[in-house]
C-alpha cells in the first residue's frame, strides 16, 4: 500500500501545472501523435499550463481552460522560480534518505560546488578510491539494464555540420 | 691576419656557447617533446591518471554522497550507457556528489559526477541517463583533455616552461592540473556542448531509454529561477537550457523514433529515495 502511494505521487511526468510559453507556432492535439485531431491552433509567445509530459508530447491547458497535447520542445518555462525543488517530492525523500530523519540535512560546512569552494579544493584520493570500488561491470550492468527491460537498440550520430 | 683574430675570439667563445647551446637545446627538445604530448600524445593511460587528478580534486570540493546503494545504481546506469559507446573499455565509474548545486561533470578517462542537487530535481532513471549520457559523449569525444592540452600548449608558448605529464616533477604535474580545474570553472566551448547534447540523446536511445530525457532535465532547469544560487556555476559553463533545448530541435528523428521506451520512474525512485 505504501508502495502504491510511491508510484501515485511519482507517475505524473511533471506533477503540477508549470506556467509555459509557445517558442512558435504549433497545434494542441488531442492526443500525443503528430496524426491525432488538432482541438486548436495555439500561436507563438501562447500561454499555456504544463500538465504532464508523455515521450515527446506535454498536455497542457490552454488559456480558456481548452487541453490537449503539443510537442514538449516548442515549450519555453517561465524561470521565474516557481516550480522550486521539493514540488516533485524527490528532494524530501532524497534529504531522508541521506540523514534518515525528517529532511533536515546535515550541514557539510564550507565543501561544494560553488566556483569559490571549487577553486581552494584540495584533492581527496580516498574519495577517489571509494568511487573506484563502486564501479559497475559491464555484466552487472547487463543484468540491470535487463531487469528495467531495457533494450539496446543501433542508433547512429547526427552527421556534423548537418 | 684580422681573420684569424675573428676565428680566435670566435673559438675562445665557443666553448661557454657550445654550453648555453645544449642548455637551450635540452630545454627545447624537452619543451618539444611536452608539445607534443600536449598536442594530442597523451595515451590512453595517461588521460584516465590525469582524469583521476581532477576527479579527486572534485572531490575535495565535495565528496561522494554517503549511500553505497545509490552510488551503486548511478554506476550500473552510467555502465549500461557506456557499454553503447566507442571507448566500452575505459574504466568507466560514476559518482553522486554530496553538493545541493545543480550540476555533472565529466574528466578524461571516463570519470562522471551527478550533484545530489541535480539528482534531486529529476523524475526517472530516463533522465539520469540523459544526463549521464551527456556527460559520457565529453569522454568519448576528449572534449575536456583536448581542452587541457590547448591550455597547457598556450602556457608553453608564452613561458617555455616545460610542462610535463610524469609525475617526476610534482610541481609541473600540480600546473597541469591546475589548468584542468580551472577549465571546470569556466567551461567548454559551446560547440562542444551541443554536440555533448546530440550525442547524449543517442546514447541514451541506444541504452534503450526514452530519449527526452535530457531535454526533460533541460526543460526542469530552463523552469528554475536562473537566480537559484546552486545553478550559478552550471549556467556560467554551459549554454542556456532554452538555447540547448532550440539546438536539440534537429534531433526531432531520434528523439521521436525512441521516446517510447522505458523512463523507469519506480526504479528511479526507489534508488534516489533508498526503498
Amino acid at each position: 500500500m505504501k508502495r502504491f502511494a510511491a508510484i501515485l505521487l511519482f507517475v505524473p511526468a511533471l506533477g503540477f501545472a508549470e506556467p509555459a510559453t509557445l517558442v512558435r507556432d504549433a497545434d494542441l492535439r488531442a492526443s500525443p501523435a503528430s496524426d491525432a485531431a488538432v482541438v486548436a491552433p495555439l500561436a507563438v509567445n501562447a500561454k499555456v499550463e504544463a500538465l504532464e509530459r508523455r515521450g515527446g508530447w506535454t498536455r497542457v491547458r490552454a488559456e480558456g481552460g481548452t487541453e490537449g497535447w503539443v510537442r514538449m520542445l516548442v515549450l519555453r518555462y517561465a524561470g521565474t522560480g516557481e516550480a522550486k525543488q521539493g514540488d516533485s517530492g524527490i528532494v524530501q525523500l532524497l534529504n531522508v534518505a541521506r540523514t534518515g530523519t525528517s529532511g533536515t540535512q546535515v550541514t557539510t560546512g564550507v565543501r561544494g560546488l560553488d566556483p569559490e569552494q571549487l577553486k581552494n579544493a584540495r584533492p581527496n584520493a580516498a574519495e577517489l578510491k571509494r568511487m573506484q570500488g563502486y564501479r559497475a561491470s559491464p555484466d552487472a550492468a547487463a543484468a540491470f539494464a535487463g531487469h528495467g527491460r531495457l533494450e539496446p537498440k543501433k542508433v547512429a550520430y547526427p552527421k556534423e555540420g548537418g | 691576419m684580422r681573420r684569424a683574430a675573428t676565428l680566435l675570439a670566435a673559438l675562445a667563445l665557443a666553448a661557454p656557447a657550445q654550453a648555453q647551446f645544449n642548455i637551450n637545446l635540452n630545454r627545447l627538445l624537452d619543451a618539444g617533446k611536452n608539445v607534443r604530448q600536449a598536442a594530442g600524445e597523451i595515451d590512453e593511460k595517461e588521460e584516465i591518471e590525469l582524469g583521476g587528478d581532477v576527479a579527486a580534486r572534485l572531490l575535495g570540493a565535495a565528496p561522494l554522497v554517503p549511500n553505497e546503494a545509490l552510488q551503486t545504481y548511478v554506476n550500473r546506469v552510467g555502465r549500461w550507457l557506456a557499454s553503447q559507446t566507442e571507448r566500452p573499455n575505459l574504466p568507466w565509474q560514476f559518482g553522486v556528489l554530496d553538493a545541493p548545486q545543480v550540476n555533472a561533470f565529466a574528466t578524461p578517462g571516463g570519470h562522471v559526477f551527478v550533484t545530489r542537487g541535480l539528482l534531486a530535481r529529476m523524475k526517472n532513471e530516463a533522465e539520469l541517463a540523459g544526463v549521464l549520457a551527456h556527460e559520457i559523449a565529453h569522454v568519448l569525444k576528449k572534449h575536456h583533455l583536448k581542452a587541457i592540452q590547448k591550455n597547457a600548449q598556450l602556457e608553453l608558448a608564452g613561458t617555455a616552461l616545460s610542462f610535463s605529464r610524469r609525475a617526476e616533477d610534482a610541481d609541473k604535474r600540480a600546473k597541469l592540473l591546475a589548468a584542468g580545474s580551472e577549465l571546470y570553472l569556466r567551461g567548454l566551448d559551446k560547440s562542444d556542448e551541443l554536440e555533448a547534447d546530440r550525442l547524449g540523446v543517442v546514447i541514451a536511445a541506444r541504452g534503450g531509454y526514452d530519449a527526452y530525457g535530457l531535454p526533460a532535465v533541460l526543460q526542469t532547469l530552463q523552469a528554475m529561477n536562473p537566480e537559484d544560487s546552486g545553478l550559478a556555476l552550471m549556467f556560467k559553463t554551459h549554454p542556456a537550457p532554452a538555447e540547448r533545448l532550440d539546438a536539440l530541435e534537429r534531433m526531432q528523428p531520434v528523439l521521436d523514433a525512441h521516446a517510447a521506451q522505458p523512463q523507469l520512474a519506480e526504479r528511479f525512485v526507489g534508488a534516489v529515495s533508498g526503498r
